[in-house]
């Protein structure tokens, strides 16, 4: 079983991997799909509701 | 023959035969003493294999899928109020790469919300992710690992404090059986949140049978565990598909979907809750048409609820959708109406060129 400093230890980095996973998903994911997509578009393009 | 096969998402993993294991793991070994040994056991496990690749019972599907017919023919799934606009723009095809902007007002169950996603998906993993403007996200990574099936992580992250959630998954379909396991919200520290295992298995081409238990541990040190039965029933050309999970609880959870025909799908639920309290049952029965431009779902159900969804294209870029509920018993409606746009980066050469061969991702 874990002690009580690792079961800190734990909570931690789980709340920082949360923190991490709201801020970061949504880029992550439009970088993939910025990387990989054919043909490449440009950022304006990518972002703006109307263009 | 390549050790690592493509499995295309849907399609039963390929099973490694025993003597194939042996063959990988020993490559250049002559036959040793201890595979004379075994040789009986091997060889009679192969005749096992044989025997039930020549049953062909063909894959039950997943435990989750079960009943998704039903589900996507009704509209209870589909179903808004208000007003709506969906903007998405198409990036790439292949790998299928877009961005959605998305409006709703004036619904009277939800607050107005914009949300902003982008959808990555190519053959072996599908990315999604969405956030509102409270700064709510949602978001589902699903990664297929060739034989070993496809792990799926879904989230909810949110500011609020106890509206956040985890899901994690892993799926696999073997030759005629497929087990899932799931955690929400599995805790590190204590071990808490719910925990879902499933298992189902093709008895014969038509049925398949299954078991699914969901441990509960709200608090550590105290676990409550209930285990339901899944049956999955289909017609020989397909055509119609029934599924039922019991549990000994007292509940019943029935479906049945029927092709009619191409363009139009009927379905039905039945859901009975049977406590020491009181009984409750609720079923509903709809159809869906599917016209060249448009698709029609009309559903009724007991509760006294009449509704309709119309999806109209204008043209392929656009798409007008209007949808209703007249609640006879409470005297309550619902009306919505929403526009879907969609629009391309990409020229017409470009998108002929692409489409050509549009991966599945596993879903």
């Amino acid at each position: 079983m874990l002690s009580d400093d690792n079961k800190e230890r734990v909570t931690k980095a789980v709340e920082v991997a949360k923190v991490a996973a709201h801020w970061g998903w949504v880029p992550f994911v439009i970088y993939v799909g910025f990387v990989n997509a054919n043909p490449k578009p440009s950022l304006i393009k990518l972002l703006s509701p109307l263009a | 023959m390549s050790g690592y096969q493509q499995v295309a998402p849907g399609e039963a993993a390929p099973v490694l035969q025993q003597n194939e294991v042996a063959a990988k793991l020993h490559p250049e070994q002559p036959k040793s003493a201890s595979e004379s040994v075994l040789s009986p056991i091997t060889s009679t496990y192969n005749r096992f294999m044989d025997w039930r690749k020549s049953l062909n019972l063909g894959s039950p599907g997943t435990a989750e899928a079960m009943g998704r017919e039903a589900k996507t023919t009704l509209l209870s799934n589909f179903i808004f109020d208000g007003a709506r606009a969906d903007l998405t723009k198409g990036i790439s095809l292949n790998p299928a790469f877009q961005v959605t902007h998305s409006f709703s007002l004036g619904s009277q169950q939800a607050p107005p919300n914009y949300s902003f996603g982008a959808v990555y998906a190519d053959a072996k993993s599908f990315l999604q992710g969405a956030v509102d403007h409270t700064g709510t996200l949602t978001g589902r990574a699903n990664q297929s690992f060739a034989n070993l099936g496809t792990g799926k992580i879904q989230a909810q992250l949110s500011e609020v404090p106890g509206q956040s959630m985890i899901q994690l998954e892993h799926d696999y379909q073997g030759l005629d059986y497929s087990i899932n396991g799931k955690a929400m919200n599995p805790s590190l520290v204590d071990g808490t949140g719910i925990y879902i295992g499933s298992y189902l298995q093709s008895i014969t081409p038509n049925i398949a049978l299954g078991l699914e238990t969901l441990v509960q541990r709200p608090q550590p040190g105290i676990s409550e565990s209930l285990t339901s039965y899944l049956v999955r029933l289909s017609g020989s050309n397909r055509d119609w598909l029934a599924t039922a999970q019991i549990n000994p609880s007292g509940m019943l959870e029935a479906t049945y979907h029927h092709k009619l025909s191409d363009k139009v799908d009927a379905a039905a639920t039945l859901q009975v809750i049977n406590r020491p309290q009181g009984k409750e049952a609720s079923a509903s029965l709809g159809a869906k048409y599917d016209f060249r431009m448009a698709s029609f779902r009309g559903q009724l159900d007991s509760t006294g609820k009449v509704s309709a969804l119309l999806e109209q294209r204008f043209t392929p870029a656009f798409a007008f959708l209007v949808a209703g509920e007249i609640d006879h018993l409470k005297n309550a409606s619902k009306f919505g109406v929403g526009i879907m746009l969609e629009s391309t980066t990409m020229t017409p050469e470009e998108m002929n060129a692409a489409m050509q061969s549009v991966p599945q991702p596993p879903i």
